[in-house]
């Protein structure tokens, strides 16, 4: 039972990455006792990351505007039940909003085209207008990580870009690169893996 | 039945979401066993959370903000967004929670008459005391409240169920609190006020992908908390 009363952990070190944690956390705290000013806050923080993502996902603006909607009307009802040990704040909103735009995604039937060399071309776009404020924390950690997903072998890179962005199941990323499952899963554990030892601790 | 080093191999389809559910369930059933597994699930969630800020930025449209905030100022959405609070149960209930499935039907059509907040919390507990996957969990009164006994209905699909009884007057300002404890961390399930007799009850959502190792009733400050700060009155292993 020592897991009950556990607290959260992120904002200890001291960090930058651990205050915006702290604050984002203290923010949702707000939200679970029904503060409305605490969800303008969230939204100004985190609307972009959230509507950058949807995008990337079902390449529809009018879907992706949706889904931010969708999820920080989630977050505003389930914002007592977040977890502070299982992602920060950003994780769980781009995690909701990931499963969210993933839905709309199949129950379109739609699937982008898929040009993985594209994609990363794009992925690896600086920022065409970066907000100081928001980008401060994370800019290191993003272009780390783009340096990193861009340095992965052909094969675990798509592998992870089909899984993560259009959401296709691993039997449907082994039909469309034409692997083998066990290779197509190997890959995707291995390039995340790698992705894990690129990021480093500081940028947690 | 795979082995360790084949389980493993899952991680990353877990940590993206990509497994069946037949995979998933294998999967989590060997997680509660592998603190190697849970480590490198940890350090994978991380990985996919910075997947997702690497995509080209974006500048939402002016008037999204007004819209999104408009959705939670609409009046029902703040109660909704706290902490569910049941009343307190009736014996009925509890009896009927005590003789579990047989009882499903009759204890629903009750529900649907006697419950106020709304038809779906009814429908909602007829469907996990229902489901296939229903466990039962049996919590025991700790040191604060020996006599108190307490049991719940969980269906990863459905959600979770609660019922107890013999819980001690609340003092003023004070709350229980329902939490299902995971390998992570505790999830509220909600907030409980007894009646004069000591019997609560609660019905709450709970996430598909937890891993649920034991519930337990803690005593909060009014309104409840984000994670348990106070004694533990009930708890029960899953």
């Amino acid at each position: 039972m020592g897991a009950l009363l556990k607290h959260d952990t992120a904002a200890a070190d001291g960090t930058d990455a651990a205050m915006v944690s702290r604050r984002d956390l203290d923010t949702v705290r707000r939200m679970a006792s029904g503060d409305p000013a605490a969800m303008g806050e969230l939204y100004d923080r985190h609307a972009r990351a959230v509507y950058s993502l949807s995008c990337r996902i079902i390449s529809d603006a009018a879907d992706a505007e949706d889904v931010v909607q969708e999820v920080f009307s989630q977050a505003w009802r389930q914002a007592n039940r977040y977890d502070a040990e299982r992602a920060t704040v950003a994780g769980w909103l781009l995690m909701m909003t990931r499963t969210r735009s993933i839905d709309r995604l199949r129950a379109r039937q739609v699937r982008p085209a898929v040009s993985g060399d594209v994609e990363a071309k794009m992925l690896l776009q600086r920022d065409p207008s970066p907000d100081p404020e928001a980008e401060a924390v994370t800019t290191d950690a993003v272009a780390r990580m783009r340096a990193a997903f861009a340095a992965l072998s052909e094969g675990q890179r798509r592998a992870i870009e089909l899984a993560y962005f259009d959401g296709l199941t691993q039997a449907d990323i082994a039909e469309q690169l034409r692997e083998p499952l066990g290779t197509v899963k190997t890959r995707i554990r291995s390039g995340l893996l790698r992705l894990r030892a690129a990021m480093g601790r500081e940028s947690l | 039945m795979m082995d360790h080093d084949s389980l493993r191999e899952q991680s990353g389809a877990y940590a993206l979401g990509l497994l069946t559910l037949s995979e998933r369930r294998e999967f989590e059933a060997h997680l509660e066993t592998c603190a190697d597994c849970r480590e490198e699930l940890r350090e994978l969630a991380m990985v996919t959370e910075s997947l997702g800020r690497m995509v080209v930025p974006r500048e939402p449209p002016a008037g999204l903000r007004d819209r999104v905030m408009h959705a939670v100022s609409v009046p029902a959405a703040p109660a909704r967004s706290r902490p569910r609070r049941m009343s307190a149960a009736p014996a009925w209930l509890l009896l009927a929670a005590s003789l579990g499935l047989v009882a499903v039907g009759l204890y629903a059509a009750v529900l649907h008459q006697r419950v106020s907040q709304s038809e779906a919390l009814a429908r909602r507990t007829e469907l996990i005391l229902a489901a296939a996957d229903v466990k039962r969990v049996d919590l025991a009164g700790q040191d604060a409240a020996p006599n108190a006994s307490g049991r719940a209905f969980w269906s990863r699909s459905r959600g979770v169920m609660f019922t107890a009884t013999g819980l001690p007057p609340l003092p003023k300002g004070k709350v229980y609190q329902l939490w299902v404890v995971t390998g992570s961390a505790p999830l509220s399930a909600g907030l409980l006020t007894p009646d004069a007799a000591g019997h609560a009850a609660a019905v709450a959502d709970m996430p598909p992908d937890i891993v649920p190792l034991a519930v337990a009733v803690t005593i909060e400050p009014e309104g409840g908390v984000p994670s348990p700060t106070g004694a533990k009155y009930l708890v029960g292993a899953v």
